[in-house]
């Protein structure tokens, strides 16, 4: 091959490379939500559930962050058939990416909880409001706060993340790449574009978020 | 019937007794000081009286309402009765007027407008009307201390308590806390104060308690207290604290 | 040729995990020295090697990890250098690693207050001996968790080089699954295996922790 790139073949794909594109965006945009659901209940169940919820939380937690990504979407993907679950694959993958990213989530949302002064609750307390309402109205907002950083970073290694399903046959970005490097052999030249453009997704995505964050800790002055 | 009456209330942390049998009883309208050394139980019962803290064995009723008993409804005599902390613990995240709109709206389930306008009478009593739409840190740690006096005025408690208020306030801000707590005194509010202040104690409380080693050690009228103190230990506190 | 899963499956798994932990030792034998230069140039007092720095940082933690692993596998051949498989997975998780360990390296260095850099300048000390007695061996304690579970994490991505045919613990399974038709319970066990190794290493990272914070 020598030293002549080849980037014309590329190019000459962007449908096949678009259509991967809009389903990573999809895929991040929907494991985020669920994920993000997921990461609250199993957080809010970790402070303040019983004994046997905290220590299901945990050993979820545990389980998911000590085992690779692409084990833990193989295990899904082979293990939804034999308990009688048919789906497509996106799904598949989604259900994977979520249960992955709600345990990550889970530990970052618990340390926010857990770094609100215990003096808050206790003003929430002598004002007579009950648990539920001392998390929602005194908890929630300022621990989002503390760990939006920390939520940020997760986020977008989830949607470089997303190029694992690849590997169960989900049609994303890295999956378009590779089938069309089967297709063209210009193998180098289709994982530097692939390369570039999931960089400009992780730009594009910490200013959405970044810019999230002015709009949810926005000080509303009357 | 007394608004507060303990019997023989005893609290334990672990193996540590914090209050080894303290009996108390508080009329409507008294207003009691506390002192005492740090460690000697003050704070502590305190925050038994409105549950904050709970008790061992005793009994302790709080207009009416037996706080002992894991069955009261301790929100419903929470909303009675007010708590002030050392540390403010406004809520940062609020503005002023939600910070004080909270408790109304949400365990009175008032209206938020008619909750808005307590929240103004309320810092009108403080003297902080203007700063109704500011955030706690634009606030000195005066101002925020009346905020949260506000912010428990504005659930018309019948029985307010002060934690060490002025402990953590700035030399220079602590006239102008003091000077709502006289003001509410002048009221006829029942209040139950810790306080290092000693001064103030004198000119303002009906009633003066020295805890120490976790009892009542001595107590009395607030004159009868200073000048004429029965009990060693009150007399070395005083010779300590006064200097 | 199609068998059944056996008792021996298990002990091949096993046997893979060596792979596993040698792939994760090269990758941090390569990563650790670049790693250490993008922490040192971050935390230079000329702007434009800090700036270099998060640069290099913000367009490796940019790019997927199969990304980089893709690059160097096709990438070498293009120029002509003829490299056995293991190598380019060894680059790939090298430059990811140095990106990583350089955040956790420069963020260390920086939380060391100006006041130490002051206090043991006060007393006579070289730029050197500074960095060497004071400040590296503050560095090196609240380092050390984060680094230790960022191991953890390279051994869990270690499992993406069975992408590239590498045979580590995870391509392991990916053979005994199409070999015995079983691919849950291979799976299953490969997870087991994987978390045998890193829980060890999140329990030690959270003791240093621990241990850093209940000093201070």
């Amino acid at each position: 091959m020598g030293y002549t790139f080849h980037f014309r073949d590329v190019f000459a794909a962007q449908d096949a490379l678009l259509h991967g594109l809009v389903l990573t965006l999809q895929l991040t945009g929907t494991t985020i939500l669920f994920g993000f659901v997921i990461g609250l209940c199993v957080a809010v169940a970790s402070v303040y559930g019983s004994t046997g919820a905290k220590r299901a939380a945990r050993a979820y937690v545990e389980l998911i962050r000590n085992t690779p990504l692409l084990v833990q979407l193989f295990v899904v993907f082979f293990g939804l058939p034999s308990i009688g679950v048919k789906l497509d694959v996106i799904p598949v993958a989604t259900i994977g990416l979520a249960i992955n990213l709600g345990a990550y989530t889970a530990e970052i949302l618990r340390a926010g909880i857990e770094s609100i002064p215990r003096s808050q609750v206790e003003a929430g307390i002598a004002l007579g409001l009950t648990r539920s309402q001392i998390f929602r109205h005194v908890v929630l907002i300022p621990a989002l706060r503390n760990v939006y950083p920390s939520l940020t970073s997760q986020f977008i290694l989830l949607m470089l993340a997303t190029s694992v399903a690849s590997q169960i046959a989900a049609p994303e970005l890295f999956y378009a790449g590779s089938i069309i490097q089967s297709r063209t052999y210009r193998d180098f030249e289709v994982y530097t574009v692939i390369a570039v453009v999931y960089l400009a997704l992780a730009l594009l995505l910490r200013l959405l978020l970044a810019l999230g964050s002015r709009l949810l800790f926005r000080r509303r002055r009357r | 019937m007394a608004l507060v009456e303990l019997r023989s209330v005893v609290k334990r942390y672990g193996d540590h007794i914090v209050l080894k049998s303290v009996d108390l009883s508080l009329e409507k309208g008294e207003i009691i000081a506390i002192i005492g050394r740090s460690g000697s139980g003050k704070s502590t019962l305190l925050r038994c009286i409105n549950g904050l803290e709970s008790i061992q064995s005793g009994e302790l009723l709080v207009d009416g309402v037996a706080v002992h008993d894991s069955k009261s409804d301790l929100r419903a005599l929470r909303a009675r009765v007010g708590f002030v902390f050392q540390s403010y613990n406004l809520f940062p995240h609020l503005d002023v007027e939600r910070n004080i709109t909270l408790g109304p709206t949400i365990v009175k389930s008032m209206p938020y407008q008619k909750a808005a306008e307590l929240a103004r009478v309320a810092l009108r009593r403080v003297g902080l009307e203007e700063k109704i739409h500011a955030y706690p840190d634009e606030l000195s740690g005066g101002q925020q201390q009346r905020v949260a006096i506000a912010r428990s005025l504005a659930m018309s408690p019948s029985i307010m308590l002060f934690d060490e208020i002025t402990s953590a306030l700035d030399p220079e801000l602590v006239g102008e806390v003091l000077r709502v707590l006289e003001s509410m005194a002048k009221e006829g509010m029942t209040m139950l104060l810790v306080t290092h202040e000693m001064n103030f104690a004198r000119r303002v409380a009906t009633r003066v308690l020295f805890m120490n080693e976790g009892v009542i050690w001595e107590q009395g009228t607030a004159a009868a207290f200073f000048e004429a103190p029965k009990t060693e230990e009150l007399r070395n506190f005083l010779g300590s604290v006064l200097n | 040729m199609i068998r059944d899963l056996s008792w021996v499956d298990p002990l091949y798994l096993v046997f893979a995990l060596r792979w596993t932990i040698l792939l994760t030792l090269l990758a941090l034998a390569g990563g650790a020295p670049i790693g250490l230069l993008v922490a040192s140039l971050g935390n230079t007092s000329h702007a434009t090697s800090r700036l270099a720095s998060r640069a290099y940082i913000g367009l490796v933690q940019g790019i997927p990890l199969l990304a980089w692993l893709f690059l160097f596998f096709f990438g070498f051949p293009i120029f002509g250098i003829d490299v056995p498989g293991w190598l380019a997975a060894t680059c790939g998780f090298s430059v990811y690693s140095s990106a990583f360990l350089g955040e956790i390296w420069r963020g260390a260095l920086q939380s060391i207050p100006r006041t130490q850099w002051e206090a043991s300048a006060s007393i006579g000390m070289s730029h050197v001996e500074q960095l060497r007695y004071v400040i590296i061996p503050q560095a090196i304690r609240i380092a050390t968790p984060p680094t230790v579970g960022f191991i953890m994490q390279l051994i869990k991505n270690t499992s993406l080089a069975a992408v590239i045919g590498f045979v580590e613990l995870t391509r392991e399974g990916q053979m005994t699954a199409a070999a015995t038709l079983a691919p849950l319970s291979v799976y299953l066990m490969v997870g087991a295996l994987y978390f045998a190794l890193c829980y060890p290493l999140t329990v030690y990272s959270r003791f240093l922790e621990r241990r850093l914070h209940g000093a201070r």
